[in-house]
């Protein structure tokens, strides 16, 4: 860990568009993160692997301001943030689409509670609807679309406000194997139209080496960051980036790194859910 | 012959399968309504038979008597008054129910004291019969509007509170976690979220209360009252006039009928994506 954080300070000397130092977070029977300190430059793509239990949604829901933490801070462009602000935004693992409303005034919920919803921010709003690739659905219902489809408004809703940084926590993980191979290159194609900051939440290594510019492995027992992997890879990546020898060489190491913890949340998993509990936690 | 075409061809014998499955899912779908007005017309008819065949006036009305002691009322402007005056009475006791049921359902739901001291009350008073003090609260509020309008809330206040609040309780988390993540404020977190996600519930208990509603006035009116549905129902009863007697049962069952069928056209108006 402590050569992450080396390589992590000497990389980014320039200041960071988002800084999470020294964050800890407890709950009643367990340290859900200890000391974990990350830098994410400006238009930079982070993606965060580790093992159930490790409190990575934790710590994303912290960044986001929906949790707490018990020490330590985060800062976007230096500034400390505490509470769910428009400098961030937030998509969630399951697609939490507001069913009465259509998929256009879904998207501009976000703008309509911050008192910014006017002729030009649905313009602007109609143009994110596109780039997801919902042009025509506009008026559609939830339960009119598809899971992609859903979380496809779910990030046109979040990327609405124009936040700084972009917080993604396992969005694609509810979606069946093919839908998440193309929405993997959605997500590349749309954060390539802006490149926003981005940090993102997974499970899945290849997900993780596939999408970032630099991987956050977290360990568990306590949650903490165990190694930070630079992903080498030119962009654009197309899909068949997947079956390069580079890019299976990263998620083998990736894969090695977590591995025991892996196996150790499974074996505990069996006498008594862990994450089900640090769920619940949370809520 | 056919048989070979049909060899040669495995298509046109799936086309075919696939033609009278569609047939046959047609005349299912045309055949429950017809198979509905069957159900009323046949036991409409029943009646009818066994009122002529009992032969006593005294005892039950065909429904041929019944209709015409309708007419008659109507004619009279009999029937026009008694409705009147227990649309009245329910109208307003509805209406009061509504508005209260839905704020002490809101109150309880938003605060914890709130749910902890009016919960006790709302669940033991929803599970007890309340009709009973019916004659009670005549005897307290006289024989007039107000005693019935009194004895509709009481009845129709509880499903609405308890619905309610269930359904503010009901509010998806994550809907609230989102709206949350934007900032939102706790009033813009209940009026986007909360409100909109319990309205079919209160729908729901609203239209649950019109049939409570609708005994509530008749019950009333049975222990005291100078007009209405329910005290028409009682003088014929009592003068053993059947078919009058049966022309105020029908006049509440159309209602109940009407007033329902109204709150379902409302709730697939206002709340469309609950219809799945």
């Amino acid at each position: 860990m402590e050569s992450a954080l080396k390589e992590q300070t000497t990389q980014h000397a320039a200041p960071a568009k988002l800084t999470i130092r020294g964050v800890h977070k407890q709950f009643v029977d367990l340290v859900a993160l200890n000391d974990v300190n990350l830098d994410v430059a400006e238009g930079e793509f982070v993606c965060v692997v580790g093992p159930s239990g490790c409190g990575k949604t934790t710590l994303l829901r912290i960044v986001a301001g929906l949790e707490e933490a018990d020490l330590g801070n985060i800062a976007i462009d230096g500034k400390q943030v505490k509470r769910p602000g428009v400098d961030r935004g937030f998509v969630f693992q399951s697609d939490c689409l507001l069913p009465w409303r259509t998929v256009i005034s879904n998207a501009l919920v976000g703008l309509e509670i911050n008192g910014r919803r006017n002729a030009a921010s649905r313009v602007y709003t109609q143009s994110l609807l596109k780039l997801v690739g919902l042009e025509g659905f506009e008026n559609y219902y939830p339960w009119q679309l598809s899971g992609g489809m859903r979380q496809r408004v779910n990030l046109a809703r979040a990327l609405a406000i124009n936040p700084d940084v972009l917080l993604m926590d396992e969005p694609f993980s509810a979606l069946d194997a093919q839908t998440r191979e193309i929405m993997q290159t959605e997500m590349l194609r749309i954060w390539n139209a802006g490149r926003k900051t981005v940090m993102f939440i997974t499970h899945q290594i290849d997900e993780a080496v596939y999408l970032a510019d630099r991987v956050v492995v977290l360990g568990r027992r306590p949650g903490r960051v165990k190694e930070i992997v630079p992903i080498e890879i030119s962009r654009p990546r197309s899909l068949a980036v997947k079956r390069t020898p580079s890019f299976i060489a990263y998620v083998d190491a990736i894969w090695k790194m977590i591995e025991h913890d892996v196996r150790e949340s499974i074996s505990e998993e069996g006498d008594h859910p862990k994450p089900k509990r640090q769920r619940d936690a949370v809520e | 012959m056919i048989q070979a075409d049909k060899a040669l061809n495995p298509s046109a014998a799936i086309a075919e399968k696939l033609a009278a499955k569609q047939r046959r899912d047609k005349l299912e779908r045309a055949a429950f309504p017809i198979l509905a007005w069957v159900s009323v017309i046949g036991g409409i008819l029943l009646w009818e038979l066994v009122g002529r065949s009992v032969g006593s006036a005294l005892f039950l009305a065909t429904p041929s008597q019944t209709w015409l002691a309708l007419v008659d009322l109507w004619r009279s402007g009999e029937l026009q008054h008694h409705i009147w005056v227990s649309g009245q009475e329910f109208l307003y006791g509805y209406l009061i129910a509504c508005v209260a049921g839905i704020v002490i359902g809101l109150i309880m739901a938003s605060y914890r004291s709130g749910s902890a001291l009016l919960g006790p009350w709302v669940s033991g008073l929803y599970a007890t019969p309340i009709i009973a003090v019916a004659p009670l609260v005549i005897l307290w509020f006289g024989i007039g509007i107000w005693s019935k309008i009194v004895v509709v809330i009481s009845v129709v206040i509880f499903p609405v509170i308890i619905n309610t609040e269930a359904g503010i309780r009901a509010t998806d988390r994550h809907l609230i976690e989102a709206i949350r993540s934007f900032g939102a404020n706790q009033f813009q977190i209940f009026t986007k979220v909360s409100l909109p996600s319990a309205l079919p519930f209160i729908l729901a208990g609203l239209r649950l209360g019109i049939g409570r509603g609708l005994i509530g006035v008749v019950v009333g009116e049975l222990f005291g009252a100078r007009a209405g549905v329910g005290f028409m129902i009682l003088q014929a009863a009592e003068s053993f006039a059947m078919p009058k007697l049966f022309a105020g049962v029908i006049v509440l069952a159309a209602a109940g009928i009407s007033l329902t069928a109204a709150c379902h056209a409302l709730e697939s108006k206002l709340v469309p994506w609950n219809r799945r």
